[in-house]
Protein backbone atom coordinates (compact mmCIF):
# COMPACT_ATOMS: atom_id res chain seq x y z
CA UNK A 1 0.00 0.00 0.00
CA UNK A 2 1.04 3.82 -0.77
CA UNK A 3 0.87 6.07 2.12
CA UNK A 4 -1.98 7.77 2.60
CA UNK A 5 -2.66 11.18 1.73
CA UNK A 6 -4.24 13.43 4.61
CA UNK A 7 -6.50 16.08 4.00
CA UNK A 8 -3.96 18.62 4.91
CA UNK A 9 -1.70 17.79 2.56
CA UNK A 10 -4.65 17.48 0.11
CA UNK A 11 -5.31 21.50 1.22
CA UNK A 12 -1.62 22.45 0.60
CA UNK A 13 -1.35 20.27 -2.71
CA UNK A 14 -5.04 22.09 -4.04
CA UNK A 15 -3.11 25.46 -3.07
CA UNK A 16 -0.21 24.71 -4.90
CA UNK A 17 -2.39 23.48 -7.90
CA UNK A 18 -4.29 26.91 -8.06
CA UNK A 19 -7.30 25.44 -7.20
CA UNK A 20 -10.00 27.23 -5.36
CA UNK A 21 -11.75 24.61 -3.50
CA UNK A 22 -13.40 23.90 0.19
CA UNK A 23 -12.59 21.36 2.73
CA UNK A 24 -16.02 19.75 2.16
CA UNK A 25 -14.74 19.34 -1.84
CA UNK A 26 -11.61 18.14 -0.84
CA UNK A 27 -12.85 15.29 1.73
CA UNK A 28 -14.92 14.22 -1.07
CA UNK A 29 -12.20 13.81 -3.56
CA UNK A 30 -9.55 12.35 -0.52
CA UNK A 31 -10.66 8.73 -1.01
CA UNK A 32 -9.97 9.11 -4.90
CA UNK A 33 -6.95 10.82 -4.56
CA UNK A 34 -5.47 7.86 -2.02
CA UNK A 35 -7.03 5.36 -4.65
CA UNK A 36 -5.18 6.65 -7.83
CA UNK A 37 -2.34 6.58 -5.63
CA UNK A 38 -2.39 3.12 -5.11
CA UNK A 39 -3.30 2.30 -8.73
CA UNK A 40 0.39 3.83 -9.11
CA UNK A 41 1.84 1.85 -6.05
CA UNK A 42 0.53 -1.35 -7.83
CA UNK A 43 1.19 -0.44 -11.47
CA UNK A 44 5.13 0.62 -10.54
CA UNK A 45 5.23 -3.25 -9.66
CA UNK A 46 4.79 -4.39 -13.47
CA UNK A 47 7.64 -2.15 -14.98
CA UNK A 48 11.24 -2.41 -15.08
CA UNK A 49 14.12 -0.32 -15.73
CA UNK A 50 14.13 -1.10 -19.40
CA UNK A 51 10.23 -0.29 -19.66
CA UNK A 52 9.52 2.75 -21.48
CA UNK A 53 5.97 4.67 -21.58
CA UNK A 54 3.39 4.03 -24.76
CA UNK A 55 4.20 7.03 -25.68
CA UNK A 56 6.53 8.10 -29.06
CA UNK A 57 7.67 11.40 -29.88
CA UNK A 58 8.37 11.05 -33.78
CA UNK A 59 10.74 13.36 -35.41
CA UNK A 60 9.77 14.35 -38.49
CA UNK A 61 11.62 16.45 -41.25
CA UNK A 62 10.10 19.71 -42.65
CA UNK A 63 10.26 19.34 -46.33
CA UNK A 64 11.38 22.05 -48.37
CA UNK A 65 9.23 23.51 -50.74
CA UNK B 1 -46.20 1.55 -42.47
CA UNK B 2 -46.94 3.31 -38.58
CA UNK B 3 -44.34 5.94 -37.39
CA UNK B 4 -43.48 3.54 -34.78
CA UNK B 5 -42.88 0.89 -37.26
CA UNK B 6 -41.16 3.11 -39.66
CA UNK B 7 -38.07 4.61 -36.45
CA UNK B 8 -37.54 0.89 -35.78
CA UNK B 9 -36.41 -0.05 -39.02
CA UNK B 10 -33.02 -1.13 -38.99
CA UNK B 11 -30.38 1.23 -41.21
CA UNK B 12 -30.22 -1.58 -44.14
CA UNK B 13 -34.58 -1.79 -44.32
CA UNK B 14 -35.23 1.49 -44.34
CA UNK B 15 -32.34 1.98 -47.00
CA UNK B 16 -34.09 -0.53 -49.24
CA UNK B 17 -37.67 1.05 -48.29
CA UNK B 18 -36.47 4.18 -49.70
CA UNK B 19 -35.22 2.97 -53.17
CA UNK B 20 -38.21 0.91 -53.34
CA UNK B 21 -39.99 4.11 -52.72
CA UNK B 22 -42.29 2.34 -49.91
CA UNK B 23 -42.12 5.51 -47.82
CA UNK B 24 -40.25 8.88 -48.05
CA UNK B 25 -36.73 10.41 -46.62
CA UNK B 26 -39.22 12.93 -45.00
CA UNK B 27 -42.01 10.52 -44.21
CA UNK B 28 -39.34 8.35 -41.95
CA UNK B 29 -37.52 11.62 -40.64
CA UNK B 30 -40.85 13.03 -39.31
CA UNK B 31 -41.78 9.69 -38.10
CA UNK B 32 -38.23 9.83 -36.07
CA UNK B 33 -39.25 13.24 -35.08
CA UNK B 34 -42.77 12.40 -33.62
CA UNK B 35 -41.32 9.84 -31.33
CA UNK B 36 -39.13 12.62 -29.82
CA UNK B 37 -42.00 14.54 -29.32
CA UNK B 38 -44.08 11.58 -27.65
CA UNK B 39 -41.56 10.17 -25.49
CA UNK B 40 -38.60 11.80 -25.31
CA UNK B 41 -39.82 14.22 -22.28
CA UNK B 42 -39.86 11.01 -19.81
CA UNK B 43 -36.42 9.70 -21.69
CA UNK B 44 -34.24 13.03 -22.13
CA UNK B 45 -32.09 11.36 -24.38
CA UNK B 46 -31.73 14.64 -26.71
CA UNK B 47 -30.41 18.08 -25.73
CA UNK B 48 -31.35 19.59 -29.11
CA UNK B 49 -33.32 18.61 -31.77
CA UNK B 50 -32.80 19.74 -35.03
CA UNK B 51 -36.20 19.35 -36.70
CA UNK B 52 -36.12 22.20 -39.19
CA UNK B 53 -32.21 20.88 -40.10
CA UNK B 54 -33.37 17.36 -39.96
CA UNK B 55 -36.69 18.37 -42.49
CA UNK B 56 -34.35 20.02 -44.65
CA UNK B 57 -31.77 17.07 -45.43
CA UNK B 58 -34.63 14.86 -45.32
CA UNK B 59 -36.18 17.27 -48.54
CA UNK B 60 -32.66 17.47 -50.19
CA UNK B 61 -32.14 13.52 -49.60
CA UNK B 62 -35.61 12.84 -51.33
CA UNK B 63 -34.85 15.23 -54.30
CA UNK B 64 -31.38 13.47 -54.84
CA UNK B 65 -32.75 10.01 -54.61
CA UNK B 66 -35.58 10.89 -57.06
CA UNK B 67 -33.32 12.48 -59.65
CA UNK B 68 -30.71 9.00 -59.30
CA UNK B 69 -28.09 10.10 -57.00
CA UNK B 70 -27.37 7.73 -54.88
CA UNK B 71 -24.95 8.72 -52.36
CA UNK B 72 -25.04 5.14 -49.94
CA UNK B 73 -26.82 3.39 -47.42
CA UNK B 74 -26.92 6.03 -45.21
CA UNK B 75 -28.90 8.39 -47.62
CA UNK B 76 -31.85 9.58 -46.16
CA UNK B 77 -31.35 7.56 -42.86
CA UNK B 78 -32.35 9.44 -39.73
CA UNK B 79 -29.18 9.68 -37.13
CA UNK B 80 -28.29 11.71 -33.78
CA UNK B 81 -25.11 12.55 -32.74
CA UNK B 82 -23.54 12.69 -28.97
CA UNK B 83 -23.24 16.30 -27.90
CA UNK B 84 -19.73 16.18 -28.26
CA UNK B 85 -19.13 16.21 -31.87
CA UNK B 86 -19.05 19.12 -33.10
CA UNK B 87 -21.50 20.93 -35.13
CA UNK B 88 -21.03 24.05 -37.05
CA UNK B 89 -23.68 26.17 -35.81
CA UNK B 90 -25.31 23.50 -33.59
CA UNK B 91 -25.36 24.39 -30.12
CA UNK B 92 -22.86 21.68 -28.69
CA UNK B 93 -22.66 21.06 -25.43
CA UNK B 94 -21.04 18.07 -23.68
CA UNK B 95 -24.06 18.31 -21.46
CA UNK B 96 -22.21 20.41 -19.66
CA UNK B 97 -22.91 24.30 -18.14
CA UNK B 98 -19.31 25.26 -18.95
CA UNK B 99 -20.38 24.67 -22.72
CA UNK B 100 -24.19 25.41 -22.63
CA UNK B 101 -24.21 27.86 -25.07
CA UNK B 102 -21.40 26.69 -27.25
CA UNK B 103 -21.84 27.66 -31.12
CA UNK B 104 -18.92 25.35 -32.94
CA UNK B 105 -17.70 27.15 -36.00
CA UNK B 106 -16.49 23.61 -37.59
CA UNK B 107 -17.65 20.06 -38.00
CA UNK B 108 -15.94 16.97 -36.39
CA UNK B 109 -14.20 14.62 -39.47
CA UNK B 110 -16.99 12.14 -38.70
CA UNK B 111 -20.30 14.64 -38.74
CA UNK B 112 -18.73 15.91 -42.43
CA UNK B 113 -18.26 12.48 -43.35
CA UNK B 114 -21.82 11.55 -42.48
CA UNK B 115 -23.40 14.56 -43.94
CA UNK B 116 -21.36 13.76 -47.21
CA UNK B 117 -23.06 10.51 -46.96
CA UNK B 118 -26.78 11.49 -46.92
CA UNK B 119 -27.67 11.52 -43.51
CA UNK B 120 -30.69 13.18 -41.32
CA UNK B 121 -29.29 15.03 -38.41
CA UNK B 122 -32.42 14.87 -35.93
CA UNK B 123 -29.85 16.57 -33.13
CA UNK B 124 -27.95 16.18 -30.42
CA UNK B 125 -27.75 13.65 -27.38
CA UNK B 126 -27.34 13.52 -23.92
CA UNK B 127 -24.60 12.34 -22.34
CA UNK B 128 -22.46 12.05 -19.04
CA UNK B 129 -20.53 15.92 -18.53
CA UNK B 130 -17.74 16.17 -20.73
CA UNK B 131 -17.96 11.83 -20.87
CA UNK B 132 -17.05 11.39 -17.67
CA UNK B 133 -18.27 10.44 -13.94
CA UNK B 134 -21.90 9.52 -14.09
CA UNK B 135 -25.42 10.51 -14.82
CA UNK B 136 -25.48 14.26 -14.20
CA UNK B 137 -28.19 15.23 -11.96
CA UNK B 138 -26.75 18.39 -11.39
CA UNK B 139 -25.94 19.55 -14.78
CA UNK B 140 -28.47 22.49 -16.76
CA UNK B 141 -29.79 18.87 -18.68
CA UNK B 142 -31.75 16.22 -17.10
CA UNK B 143 -30.01 13.02 -16.79
CA UNK B 144 -30.88 10.72 -19.79
CA UNK B 145 -33.58 7.76 -18.56
CA UNK B 146 -33.19 4.04 -19.77
CA UNK B 147 -35.93 3.36 -21.64
CA UNK B 148 -36.51 -0.34 -20.13
CA UNK B 149 -37.53 1.29 -17.15
CA UNK B 150 -37.10 4.76 -16.50
CA UNK B 151 -35.89 4.62 -12.83
CA UNK B 152 -32.87 2.76 -13.87
CA UNK B 153 -29.35 4.33 -15.58
CA UNK B 154 -28.80 3.72 -19.25
CA UNK B 155 -25.43 3.66 -18.86
CA UNK B 156 -22.86 6.16 -19.66
CA UNK B 157 -20.96 8.27 -21.35
CA UNK B 158 -23.31 8.57 -24.82
CA UNK B 159 -26.67 7.56 -22.71
CA UNK B 160 -28.74 9.25 -25.00
CA UNK B 161 -27.27 7.43 -27.83
CA UNK B 162 -28.62 4.07 -25.91
CA UNK B 163 -31.47 5.24 -25.01
CA UNK B 164 -32.42 6.64 -28.09
CA UNK B 165 -31.76 4.30 -30.32
CA UNK B 166 -33.49 1.16 -28.04
CA UNK B 167 -36.52 3.86 -27.72
CA UNK B 168 -37.08 4.12 -31.74
CA UNK B 169 -36.35 7.81 -31.99
CA UNK B 170 -33.18 7.19 -33.99
CA UNK B 171 -32.26 4.82 -36.22
CA UNK B 172 -28.06 5.40 -35.68
CA UNK B 173 -26.03 7.40 -33.75
CA UNK B 174 -22.44 7.96 -32.76
CA UNK B 175 -21.20 7.76 -29.48
CA UNK B 176 -17.04 7.92 -27.69
CA UNK B 177 -15.72 5.89 -25.83
CA UNK B 178 -12.88 6.15 -23.63
CA UNK B 179 -13.57 3.30 -20.59
CA UNK B 180 -16.47 2.34 -22.40
CA UNK B 181 -18.82 5.05 -22.82
CA UNK B 182 -19.91 3.48 -26.30
CA UNK B 183 -20.21 -0.02 -24.94
CA UNK B 184 -21.79 -0.21 -21.53
CA UNK B 185 -24.69 2.07 -22.89
CA UNK B 186 -25.15 -0.40 -25.42
CA UNK B 187 -25.66 -2.98 -23.19
CA UNK B 188 -28.02 -1.52 -20.80
CA UNK B 189 -30.34 -0.40 -23.40
CA UNK B 190 -29.90 -3.19 -25.25
CA UNK B 191 -28.25 -2.22 -28.73
CA UNK B 192 -25.29 -3.02 -30.71
CA UNK B 193 -21.71 -0.14 -30.12
CA UNK B 194 -18.58 -0.75 -31.48
CA UNK B 195 -15.89 1.25 -29.98
CA UNK B 196 -12.91 0.56 -32.90
CA UNK B 197 -9.19 0.38 -33.18
CA UNK B 198 -7.50 3.23 -31.56
CA UNK B 199 -6.63 5.24 -34.81
CA UNK B 200 -9.12 3.94 -37.24
CA UNK B 201 -11.71 6.80 -36.78
CA UNK B 202 -10.77 10.61 -36.44
CA UNK B 203 -11.34 11.99 -33.39
CA UNK B 204 -10.70 15.93 -34.78
CA UNK B 205 -13.91 18.00 -33.56
CA UNK B 206 -14.85 15.23 -31.15
CA UNK B 207 -14.18 17.45 -27.61
CA UNK B 208 -11.26 15.44 -25.95
CA UNK B 209 -11.95 13.78 -22.58
CA UNK B 210 -8.42 11.87 -22.40
CA UNK B 211 -6.47 11.85 -25.97
CA UNK B 212 -4.71 8.74 -25.64
CA UNK B 213 -8.33 6.32 -24.89
CA UNK B 214 -10.44 8.42 -27.16
CA UNK B 215 -12.31 6.40 -29.64
CA UNK B 216 -15.14 7.51 -31.39
CA UNK B 217 -17.56 4.70 -32.73
CA UNK B 218 -21.23 4.16 -34.00
CA UNK B 219 -24.05 2.68 -32.22
CA UNK B 220 -27.04 0.85 -33.58
CA UNK B 221 -29.74 -1.48 -33.05
CA UNK B 222 -27.78 -4.11 -35.46
CA UNK B 223 -24.59 -5.48 -36.15
CA UNK B 224 -25.00 -4.60 -39.93
CA UNK B 225 -26.25 -1.46 -38.91
CA UNK B 226 -23.21 -0.40 -36.90
CA UNK B 227 -20.97 -1.72 -40.05
CA UNK B 228 -22.46 0.50 -42.22
CA UNK B 229 -22.07 3.40 -39.88
CA UNK B 230 -18.39 2.39 -39.22
CA UNK B 231 -17.61 2.40 -43.18
CA UNK B 232 -19.03 5.94 -43.42
CA UNK B 233 -16.70 7.32 -40.52
CA UNK B 234 -13.68 5.39 -40.63
CA UNK B 235 -10.50 6.49 -42.31
CA UNK B 236 -7.31 8.07 -42.05
CA UNK B 237 -7.83 12.24 -41.53
CA UNK B 238 -4.91 14.35 -41.49
CA UNK B 239 -6.06 16.28 -39.11
CA UNK B 240 -6.40 13.91 -36.14
CA UNK B 241 -2.39 12.80 -35.10
CA UNK B 242 -3.20 9.66 -34.01
CA UNK B 243 -5.85 8.86 -37.02
CA UNK B 244 -3.77 5.73 -38.41
CA UNK B 245 -3.21 5.46 -42.12
CA UNK B 246 -4.45 2.11 -42.81
CA UNK B 247 -6.43 0.65 -45.44
CA UNK B 248 -10.21 0.64 -44.35
CA UNK B 249 -12.01 -2.84 -45.32
CA UNK B 250 -15.12 -3.48 -46.51
CA UNK B 251 -16.94 -4.17 -42.71
CA UNK B 252 -19.87 -5.90 -44.42
CA UNK B 253 -18.03 -7.99 -46.55
CA UNK B 254 -17.31 -10.89 -44.09
CA UNK B 255 -20.40 -10.32 -42.00
CA UNK B 256 -22.02 -13.94 -43.19
CA UNK B 257 -18.79 -16.00 -43.25
CA UNK B 258 -19.50 -17.75 -39.96
CA UNK B 259 -17.02 -18.61 -36.58
CA UNK B 260 -16.49 -22.29 -36.96
CA UNK B 261 -13.47 -22.83 -35.32
CA UNK B 262 -12.78 -19.50 -34.83
CA UNK B 263 -11.39 -19.43 -31.09
CA UNK B 264 -12.71 -17.22 -28.08
CA UNK B 265 -10.68 -16.72 -25.37
CA UNK B 266 -12.39 -15.59 -22.06
CA UNK B 267 -10.38 -14.34 -19.43
CA UNK B 268 -12.84 -15.31 -16.46
CA UNK B 269 -9.62 -16.37 -14.12
CA UNK B 270 -8.09 -13.66 -11.74
CA UNK B 271 -11.10 -10.88 -13.42
CA UNK B 272 -14.56 -11.98 -13.44
CA UNK B 273 -14.04 -12.43 -9.13
CA UNK B 274 -12.18 -9.24 -8.98
CA UNK B 275 -13.60 -7.45 -5.67
CA UNK B 276 -17.74 -7.46 -5.57
CA UNK B 277 -17.41 -9.51 -8.52
CA UNK B 278 -19.56 -10.33 -11.87
CA UNK B 279 -23.59 -10.18 -10.93
CA UNK B 280 -24.46 -13.73 -11.27
CA UNK B 281 -27.43 -13.03 -13.46
CA UNK B 282 -25.12 -11.26 -15.87
CA UNK B 283 -22.57 -14.10 -15.57
CA UNK B 284 -24.73 -16.71 -16.39
CA UNK B 285 -26.32 -14.70 -19.23
CA UNK B 286 -22.67 -14.80 -20.59
CA UNK B 287 -22.54 -18.17 -20.55
CA UNK B 288 -25.70 -18.80 -22.80
CA UNK B 289 -23.65 -16.74 -24.86
CA UNK B 290 -20.50 -18.70 -25.18
CA UNK B 291 -22.66 -21.43 -24.98
CA UNK B 292 -24.38 -20.00 -28.46
CA UNK B 293 -21.23 -19.10 -29.78
CA UNK B 294 -20.04 -22.99 -29.77
CA UNK B 295 -23.55 -24.06 -31.16
CA UNK B 296 -21.94 -21.94 -34.12
CA UNK B 297 -18.57 -23.68 -34.18
CA UNK B 298 -16.82 -21.44 -32.23
CA UNK B 299 -14.22 -23.20 -29.76
CA UNK B 300 -14.14 -21.49 -26.01
CA UNK B 301 -10.74 -21.39 -24.54
CA UNK B 302 -10.43 -20.32 -20.57
CA UNK B 303 -7.29 -17.82 -20.26
CA UNK B 304 -6.08 -15.72 -17.63
CA UNK B 305 -7.75 -12.06 -16.90
CA UNK B 306 -4.66 -11.10 -14.47
CA UNK B 307 -3.51 -8.56 -17.18
CA UNK B 308 -6.83 -7.32 -18.08
CA UNK B 309 -7.59 -6.54 -14.40
CA UNK B 310 -4.72 -4.60 -13.78
CA UNK B 311 -5.51 -2.64 -16.89
CA UNK B 312 -8.36 -0.60 -15.53
CA UNK B 313 -5.67 1.29 -12.93
CA UNK B 314 -3.48 2.11 -15.53
CA UNK B 315 -6.26 3.34 -17.61
CA UNK B 316 -7.92 5.49 -15.09
CA UNK B 317 -4.58 6.63 -13.77
CA UNK B 318 -4.27 7.99 -18.07
CA UNK B 319 -7.49 8.68 -17.99
CA UNK B 320 -8.08 11.45 -15.07
CA UNK B 321 -4.55 12.92 -15.86
CA UNK B 322 -5.21 13.86 -19.08
CA UNK B 323 -8.74 15.17 -18.50
CA UNK B 324 -7.65 17.62 -15.94
CA UNK B 325 -4.57 18.42 -18.08
CA UNK B 326 -7.21 19.43 -21.10
CA UNK B 327 -9.88 21.20 -18.54
CA UNK B 328 -7.15 22.41 -15.88
CA UNK B 329 -7.68 26.43 -16.92
CA UNK B 330 -11.58 25.87 -16.37
CA UNK B 331 -11.23 24.27 -13.10
CA UNK B 332 -9.03 27.14 -11.49
CA UNK B 333 -10.98 29.52 -12.81
CA UNK B 334 -14.70 28.52 -12.20
CA UNK B 335 -14.93 25.06 -10.85
CA UNK B 336 -18.52 25.27 -9.50
CA UNK B 337 -19.10 25.26 -13.54
CA UNK B 338 -18.47 21.63 -13.35
CA UNK B 339 -21.48 19.06 -11.85
CA UNK B 340 -20.43 17.45 -8.76
CA UNK B 341 -20.01 13.73 -10.17
CA UNK B 342 -17.38 15.09 -13.26
CA UNK B 343 -15.61 17.56 -10.47
CA UNK B 344 -14.87 14.54 -8.24
CA UNK B 345 -13.41 12.31 -10.27
CA UNK B 346 -11.45 14.60 -12.98
CA UNK B 347 -10.14 16.52 -9.86
CA UNK B 348 -8.15 13.18 -9.07
CA UNK B 349 -5.72 14.27 -12.21
CA UNK B 350 -4.63 17.41 -10.17
CA UNK B 351 -3.16 15.25 -7.71
CA UNK B 352 -1.39 12.82 -9.69
CA UNK B 353 2.53 13.80 -9.91
CA UNK B 354 3.86 13.36 -13.64
CA UNK B 355 5.71 10.75 -12.58
CA UNK B 356 2.59 9.00 -11.36
CA UNK B 357 1.42 9.29 -15.32
CA UNK B 358 4.51 8.36 -16.65
CA UNK B 359 4.66 5.47 -14.55
CA UNK B 360 1.13 4.21 -15.60
CA UNK B 361 2.28 4.45 -19.56
CA UNK B 362 4.95 2.02 -18.79
CA UNK B 363 2.63 -0.24 -17.69
CA UNK B 364 0.19 0.52 -20.38
CA UNK B 365 3.67 -0.86 -22.67
CA UNK B 366 3.90 -3.70 -20.26
CA UNK B 367 -0.07 -4.77 -20.33
CA UNK B 368 -0.76 -3.43 -23.95
CA UNK B 369 1.82 -6.47 -24.94
CA UNK B 370 0.80 -9.30 -21.84
CA UNK B 371 -3.09 -8.58 -23.52
CA UNK B 372 -2.14 -8.83 -27.14
CA UNK B 373 0.23 -11.92 -26.22
CA UNK B 374 -3.07 -14.48 -25.71
CA UNK B 375 -3.84 -13.75 -29.17
CA UNK B 376 -1.41 -16.42 -30.05
CA UNK B 377 -3.68 -18.94 -28.95
CA UNK B 378 -7.60 -17.15 -29.29
CA UNK B 379 -8.68 -15.29 -32.42
CA UNK B 380 -11.00 -12.82 -29.97
CA UNK B 381 -11.46 -12.35 -26.31
CA UNK B 382 -15.21 -12.55 -25.03
CA UNK B 383 -16.25 -11.02 -21.63
CA UNK B 384 -19.69 -9.51 -20.45
CA UNK B 385 -20.01 -5.62 -21.44
CA UNK B 386 -20.47 -4.71 -18.17
CA UNK B 387 -20.46 -6.47 -14.48
CA UNK B 388 -24.24 -6.26 -13.69
CA UNK B 389 -27.36 -4.79 -15.29
CA UNK B 390 -27.95 -1.15 -15.02
CA UNK B 391 -28.69 0.06 -11.64
CA UNK B 392 -31.94 2.30 -10.27
CA UNK B 393 -30.86 6.04 -10.33
CA UNK B 394 -32.34 5.98 -6.65
CA UNK B 395 -29.31 3.28 -6.01
CA UNK B 396 -26.28 4.35 -7.58
CA UNK B 397 -23.06 4.35 -5.66
CA UNK B 398 -20.37 6.58 -7.02
CA UNK B 399 -17.50 3.87 -5.94
CA UNK B 400 -19.49 0.80 -6.70
CA UNK B 401 -17.81 0.88 -9.77
CA UNK B 402 -14.02 0.40 -8.66
CA UNK B 403 -15.41 -2.64 -6.61
CA UNK B 404 -16.42 -4.62 -9.57
CA UNK B 405 -14.33 -5.80 -12.63
CA UNK B 406 -14.25 -3.23 -15.68
CA UNK B 407 -14.40 -5.20 -19.01
CA UNK B 408 -14.42 -2.32 -21.47
CA UNK B 409 -11.28 -0.32 -19.70
CA UNK B 410 -8.41 -2.60 -21.24
CA UNK B 411 -9.39 -2.29 -24.44
CA UNK B 412 -9.06 1.20 -25.03
CA UNK B 413 -5.78 0.68 -22.47
CA UNK B 414 -4.72 -1.14 -25.74
CA UNK B 415 -6.54 0.51 -28.32
CA UNK B 416 -8.36 -3.56 -29.47
CA UNK B 417 -11.78 -3.24 -31.58
CA UNK B 418 -14.47 -4.38 -29.30
CA UNK B 419 -18.23 -4.68 -29.26
CA UNK B 420 -21.00 -4.55 -26.99
CA UNK B 421 -24.89 -6.30 -28.36
CA UNK B 422 -27.16 -7.80 -26.61
CA UNK B 423 -27.41 -11.24 -25.37
CA UNK B 424 -30.15 -11.12 -23.26
CA UNK B 425 -32.41 -9.91 -20.16
CA UNK B 426 -32.27 -10.14 -16.57
CA UNK B 427 -35.23 -11.68 -14.58
CA UNK B 428 -36.32 -7.56 -14.06
CA UNK B 429 -36.44 -7.44 -18.21
CA UNK B 430 -33.00 -5.12 -18.35
CA UNK B 431 -30.39 -5.55 -21.00
CA UNK B 432 -27.60 -7.36 -20.91
CA UNK B 433 -24.39 -7.30 -23.36
CA UNK B 434 -21.64 -9.72 -24.17
CA UNK B 435 -18.44 -7.91 -25.80
CA UNK B 436 -16.08 -9.04 -28.38
CA UNK B 437 -12.58 -8.17 -28.90
CA UNK B 438 -10.57 -8.61 -31.49
CA UNK B 439 -6.77 -7.62 -32.93
CA UNK B 440 -5.99 -3.88 -33.88
CA UNK B 441 -8.01 -3.11 -37.58
CA UNK B 442 -10.01 -6.58 -37.24
CA UNK B 443 -13.21 -4.98 -36.61
CA UNK B 444 -14.59 -7.15 -39.03
CA UNK B 445 -13.68 -10.29 -37.59
CA UNK B 446 -15.55 -8.73 -34.46
CA UNK B 447 -18.38 -8.07 -36.47
CA UNK B 448 -18.68 -11.40 -38.12
CA UNK B 449 -18.71 -12.80 -34.33
CA UNK B 450 -21.59 -10.41 -33.54
CA UNK B 451 -23.67 -10.70 -36.67
CA UNK B 452 -23.17 -15.20 -36.35
CA UNK B 453 -24.23 -14.70 -32.74
CA UNK B 454 -27.45 -12.36 -33.86
CA UNK B 455 -28.64 -14.08 -36.43
CA UNK B 456 -29.05 -17.13 -34.20
CA UNK B 457 -30.84 -15.45 -31.56
CA UNK B 458 -33.68 -12.73 -31.00
CA UNK B 459 -32.88 -10.33 -28.39
CA UNK B 460 -32.17 -7.29 -30.62
CA UNK B 461 -35.49 -7.76 -31.99
CA UNK B 462 -37.05 -6.74 -27.73
CA UNK B 463 -38.53 -3.55 -28.10
CA UNK B 464 -38.62 -1.57 -24.62
CA UNK B 465 -42.95 -0.62 -23.40
CA UNK B 466 -42.67 3.19 -23.36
Amino acid sequence: MAKEITLAELQTMAKRSGLQLTDKDLEKLLPGVNRSYNHIFELRRLITDRTEPAAAFVASRTEKR
Amino acid sequence: MTPTELSYLSITEASSGLRRKEFSPVELAQACLKRIESFDGNLHSFITVTADLALEQARKAEQELRAGTDRGPLHGIPIALKDLYATKGIRTTCHSAVLQDWLPDHDATTVTKLREAGTILLGKLGMHEFAFGGPSVDAPFPAVRNPWNTAHIPGGSSSGSGAALAAGLSLGSLGSDTGGSIRTPSSHCGVVGMKPTYGRVSRCGVVPLSWSLDHAGPMARSVEDCAILLQAIAGYDPNDPASANVPVPDFRAELKNGIKSLRVGVPRANWFNENRGTDPETEGLFNDALRTLESLGAIVVEIDGQPFSLARKANQTILVAEAYAYHEKRFQEAPEKFGSSVRRRMLEGAFLSAAGYITALRARTVLNEDIRANFSRVDVFATPTAPRPPEAFETIDPNEQNLRPSFTNPFNLTGLPAISFPCGFTKDNLPVGVQIVAQPFEESTAFRVAYAYEQGTEWHKRRPKL
